[in-house]
Formats: structure tokens, C-alpha cells, sequence
């Protein structure tokens, strides 16, 4: 380990140190310990979901190819061709039997197994074993709700652990009806100059800024109408393992104001809460993030995203927009709209967001205002764990619990070697 | 094409330009028909059906286009109500990405003119080079095509139509907070 982590994050005053928005060290590091350890989003089932559907992605920086085999299995590889590392497929998106590389020719089928090289006979002397240069795979892959994970580690505990109690948060956002949910076609893709963690904490956790950074956004209808506040009740919900879920109460509704949308919301309600549960009753799951760089959101807009990083000081970010499988045509497009108009590069929410993430960040480059640290105090002493929750609970819905359990999390994964300890 | 419609074609868009960038949003807003559809895909990277560098296994599963198409996802899908509420944002003295606001130089070039689908219609093809600087020095470089349609409507040409094809696919911008 190269960085030195002592005195970064201190949970007990609820202060962070900037120096992990934008050393370099640091970043190299969070790249072995966070991920290429951790369980990390490729994509959604319904992106590929027949055979020779492939999907190419990054965990990390490396570049992951993921497809579907002739035999209707998902698998994920390293985009790299095993001869000399040149990136193997060059398109987002398709449907291939084989991938050959560009550089000499090397052709591996879909499930990564190496098929052909040229020249093997007289320049190899027949003399390469074909079965030992396949595509490598990752450590394992598992798929949660349609959305497939995957880690590079194959000491990582299962995915179902991984996740632990989150999964019923996860399951009204992407299970709350029958078949699940599906994306709408495309991912928005662009790059902000902040750190990936910026982000991250804000989906985690940051019931805050919504009614200042995003009032014009409420005001002007990106968002409908958002009735939300603090009288009828919310919480912030820490499940464990650094993920983070904002609430809001039961009976109050952040569904896009549109006509369409909101007679489907009050059709499917009485089923949602039967398959959901009680605890339905007392929280309305809302905005979350799955440590480390998965965010999610049901409010305003039905997306999901990925936080690449990009280096300390950049991330590319990967936006998905989904709909309830069973919902109708008429009902999906509404959804559609409402979500590019609100979340995305041009979004009357998001577009903001970003330059605040972009000077958190960029500021941090002065020695000066590194040395100051990052306050996360709000409602510290203020949370208690709550069994019918199913995680650390606060007691007001704005509150930076959230954002010390991301930090934390953090902080244990980056220092330790081992899962047992974690 | 008479040469006349072209000019007066090139004079509206070079109008229309100026106003983007010297932020008259509200005036620019009346330039555009109330029916008016005004969208900008997404791109992506796709191998050419002749590509050697994957062997198709379901030929049915093939797309080559690079341009997402109407029910897919997009960087922008606005009619008039959504844009009038974008730029009722901007008035707000709250919308965050525009505060201090970018300074942007749109470039239209490439214009070309043809008959529409009605009487009172024409279809215009033209790029466009924005460039917005923002700030110290933040910097973005928006470059693709248009394809719009104008209609003549008590002699005034107003936008109709307009598809925005960017250049890039992954938008190395920080946002899409300006017009084109």
C-alpha cells in the first residue's frame, strides 16, 4: 500500500480529509483495494438479452466486455486481446459469435475462449496452447434484479452478501412488479472534471442540497410536482456495507407531475405494497448508492448510473433510464421524457450538479485548502439502528449519517487486506 | 432553390445564432413554431455491417445505426413548454450551471436548402461549431449537424423541426447547459 490513510476519514467529528478528492496515490490505490475487489455494475439484463448480445463497459479503468454466449450464458472478460493487451472490441454495443482483434488477427469466440490464431502452424510451430490465451474473466459474476455484477476478486464474498440488506431497497426500485424492469435504448455517457466519490456520497446520502441546489429545477416543473417535507417523515437508511438510501415518507409522492405517470403510480400502488411488504409503510425508498460507484433514483427520474473513475479529478459518468417492465407503452415514453428532461448531461437537475462536484473537487488541487477538512457532522449522535429498517436509521430526513457510512466504508476497504476483516 | 430562399434562410439562422449567444432566450423562443419538436440523440460506437472485427451470430440483433433513434434514450427531447421552462430556469438566478453563464460563439455553417414537405415548409441542413467558455477557463467544444424544418407562417420562417447530431459519443462536456 503506498498512501498513508491515517487521519482521512474521522467519523467521530464527522470530518473528511480533501487529499481524497485529488491525490494520486490515493486514487492508484482506491483502483486496487475498491476496484478491483469490490462487486461493480456492469449493465442491466435487458441490454443483452440474447445470445451474442454483448455490452462493453469498465470496472475500474479496464475495459470489460460482456456478453452472452452461444449458449445463452453472461460472462465478462477484460476487452483485452491476451497476445499484446490491445483493446479487443471497439464497439458499445452488438451482437457478435466471435471478436477478433484488430492488431494480429487473434479471434476469440463469445464465451472468451481463444478460436483461431493466425499463423499458429508456421510461425507458432503449432506450439501455443490455445486453452491457456482465452479472454480473462472476471473472479464472478452474478446478476441481482437484471442488474449484473461483477467483481475481480475472487475472495469477495458473494454478491447476495455483498449487497446484504440493501436488497429490499433495491427490490422496490428494480422488482417492485411482476417481470422486473427494462432500460429504455442508449446510455448517456459524459465526463465531469470531479472526483468519483463527489457523486457517489451525493446519491448516497445528500437529502441537503436538493432544496437549494436543485429549487430552480422544482420550481420551473423539471421534477413536477415535488411534495416532499419534513413533517411527513423520510429517513436516511445505512444497510450496511457502505450503501446508502434516502427516503421519503409513506404517503408522500416525488413522482413526475405527469398525468400519465401519476393515475399508473396510484393503479399500481395497492400491488407494489403487497409485494413490497409492510415495510412500505413507514419508507419510500427514493435515491441510493451501492458502494462503491452504482447510484440509483426513483424520484423525479427513473435512472441508474455508474461513477467511472477517470482519475482523481475526472469521472465518466454512465446514465441508464428504466422502466417497470409490465408498465404500458403510453406510461414508459412518459417516463422516458420526464427522465432525460430531468437527470442526464442536460437535465434541469443534473446539469448543476456537476459544477458543484467539479469545485469540490478542483479546489482541493491548493495545498492550502487541502490541509482544511470537509465537514460531514450534520445530525452526528443523531441515528440509531433500526431492525424494521433493516439499518442505521436517522432521526431527521436531512442528516449526513449516510455520508460517514459511505466514508467509512471507504476507509476499512481501503486499508485492509482481507474480506474477513471487512 | 431560389437563391433568394437560401439567403433569407442563411439571414434567419445567422439571426438566430445571435441571439443564442448573446442570451435573448425569450426572443429566440419566439422563432419556433408551438408544434415544435426539437431533438438531439445519442451516438454511439458500432461496427459496420462489413466489419471484420466481429463475427455476427444474430443477424436480426444488428443495428449499424449510430444515431439512436425516437424511442431510445437522448440527450434532449424538448417541445416548446419544456424549453420555455428551461429558460424560465436560467431566469431564476438559481440555475447553477449557467451562474456566472457560459459565453458561447455558435458557428453555422454548411447550409443547404430543399423543398419541404409542404408548401410552406423547407428542409435545412447545416453544422454548427459552438464553443462555450465558462468561468477561468472552462472550455467545450460542441460540434455536429442540424437538420430542420422551417415554416413560412404570415411570412415569418420559424423553427419546426430541428434533430442535433453530435459529434462525440461520449460528451466530453461536463453538461449541456446551452442551445443549438
Amino acid at each position: 500500500m503506498v498512501a498513508d490513510l491515517k487521519g482521512l476519514v474521522d467519523n467521530d467529528q464527522g470530518l473528511l480529509s480533501r487529499r481524497i478528492f485529488i491525490e494520486e496515490d490515493i486514487y492508484q490505490q482506491e483502483l486496487e483495494q475498491i476496484f478491483a475487489r469490490c462487486w461493480l455494475f456492469l449493465c442491466h439484463e435487458t441490454q443483452v438479452p440474447n445470445p451474442g448480445d454483448y455490452f462493453t463497459t469498465y470496472m475500474g479503468e479496464d475495459p470489460v466486455l460482456v456478453v452472452r454466449d452461444t449458449a445463452g450464458r453472461v460472462n465478462a472478460f477484460l476487452n483485452v486481446c491476451a497476445h499484446r493487451g490491445n483493446k479487443l472490441c471497439r464497439a458499445d454495443s452488438g451482437n457478435a459469435a466471435s471478436f477478433i482483434c484488430a492488431y494480429h488477427g487473434w479471434a476469440y469466440s463469445n464465451d472468451g475462449k481463444l478460436q483461431a490464431v493466425p499463423n499458429l502452424k508456421d510461425a507458432y510451430y503449432d506450439n501455443l496452447d490455445q486453452s491457456k490465451w482465452g479472454l480473462a474473466p472476471v473472479a464472478q459474476l452474478d446478476i441481482y434484479n437484471g442488474l449484473v455484477f461483477a467483481t475481480f476478486d475472487p475472495d469477495a464474498p458473494p454478491l447476495q452478501d455483498y449487497l446484504g440488506d440493501v436488497k429490499w431497497y433495491l427490490d422496490v426500485f428494480f422488482n417492485r412488479r411482476e417481470g422486473g424492469v427494462e432500460v429504455v435504448g442508449g446510455v448517456h455517457k459524459w465526463v465531469a472534471p470531479c472526483n468519483w466519490k463527489l457523486p457517489a456520497d451525493n446519491f448516497c446520502g445528500d437529502g441537503y442540497h436538493t432544496g437549494w441546489s436543485h429549487l430552480s429545477a422544482v420550481q420551473n416543473g423539471f421534477g413536477g410536482e415535488f411534495r416532499t417535507s419534513a413533517a411527513k417523515g423520510g429517513k436516511s437508511v445505512a444497510p450496511g456495507n457502505g450503501h446508502g438510501i434516502l427516503t421519503i415518507g409513506p404517503d408522500e409522492q416525488s413522482d413526475p407531475a405527469v398525468p400519465e405517470i401519476l393515475a399508473y403510480e396510484a393503479s399500481i400502488a395497492e400491488e407494489v405494497r403487497k409485494r413490497m411488504g409492510p415495510r412500505l409503510d413507514l419508507v419510500k425508498p427514493h435515491v441510493g448508492t451501492l458502494f462503491p460507484n452504482f447510484s440509483m433514483l426513483r424520484s423525479v427520474a427513473r435512472v441508474f448510473r455508474v461513477w467511472h473513475p477517470r482519475g482523481p479529478g475526472k469521472t465518466e459518468i454512465w446514465n441508464w433510464v428504466f422502466v417497470d417492465k409490465a408498465a404500458p407503452p403510453e406510461v414508459k415514453a412518459a417516463f422516458r421524457l420526464m427522465a432525460l428532461r430531468a437527470f442526464g448531461p442536460s437535465g434541469g437537475f443534473e446539469q448543476d450538479d456537476m459544477d458543484n462536484w467539479q469545485e469540490c473537487t478542483q479546489t482541493a488541487r491548493g495545498v492550502v485548502s487541502r490541509r482544511h477538512m470537509t465537514n460531514i457532522s450534520m445530525g452526528l449522535g443523531h441515528e440509531s439502528y433500526d431492525p424494521d429498517l433493516l439499518g442505521w436509521v436517522s432521526d431527521y430526513r436531512i442528516t449526513e449519517n449516510n455520508h460517514r457510512h459511505f466514508y467509512s466504508r471507504w476507509a476499512e476497504v481501503m486499508a485492509s487486506d482481507s474480506w474477513k476483516n471487512l | 432553390m431560389r437563391d433568394e430562399t437560401i439567403r433569407e434562410v442563411e439571414q434567419f439562422l445567422y439571426r438566430e445564432a445571435r441571439m443564442l449567444d448573446n442570451r435573448q432566450f425569450h426572443e429566440w423562443l419566439e422563432l419556433l413554431t408551438d408544434d415544435l419538436r426539437y431533438w438531439m440523440p445519442i451516438r454511439s460506437n458500432r461496427y459496420p455491417v462489413n466489419s471484420k472485427a466481429i463475427s455476427i451470430l444474430d443477424g436480426s440483433r444488428y443495428e449499424e445505426s449510430e444515431v439512436s433513434s425516437e424511442n431510445d434514450l437522448a440527450l434532449m427531447d424538448e417541445d416548446k413548454d419544456s424549453l420555455t421552462r428551461r429558460i424560465d430556469r436560467l431566469d431564476s438566478g438559481m440555475a447553477w450551471a449557467e451562474d456566472p453563464p457560459s459565453r458561447t460563439r455558435h458557428i453555422i455553417t454548411n447550409i443547404e436548402v430543399e423543398a419541404g414537405d409542404s408548401q410552406d415548409e423547407l428542409k435545412v441542413y447545416s453544422n454548427f461549431f459552438m464553443y462555450r467558455t465558462r468561468a477561468e477557463t472552462e472550455q467545450d467544444f460542441y460540434i455536429g449537424s442540424r437538420e430542420d424544418v422551417l415554416r413560412r407562417d404570415n411570412g415569418q420562417l420559424r423553427v419546426a423541426s430541428r434533430k442535433i447530431v453530435l459529434d462525440q459519443t461520449v460528451l466530453l462536456a461536463k453538461n449541456l447547459s446551452n442551445f443549438f
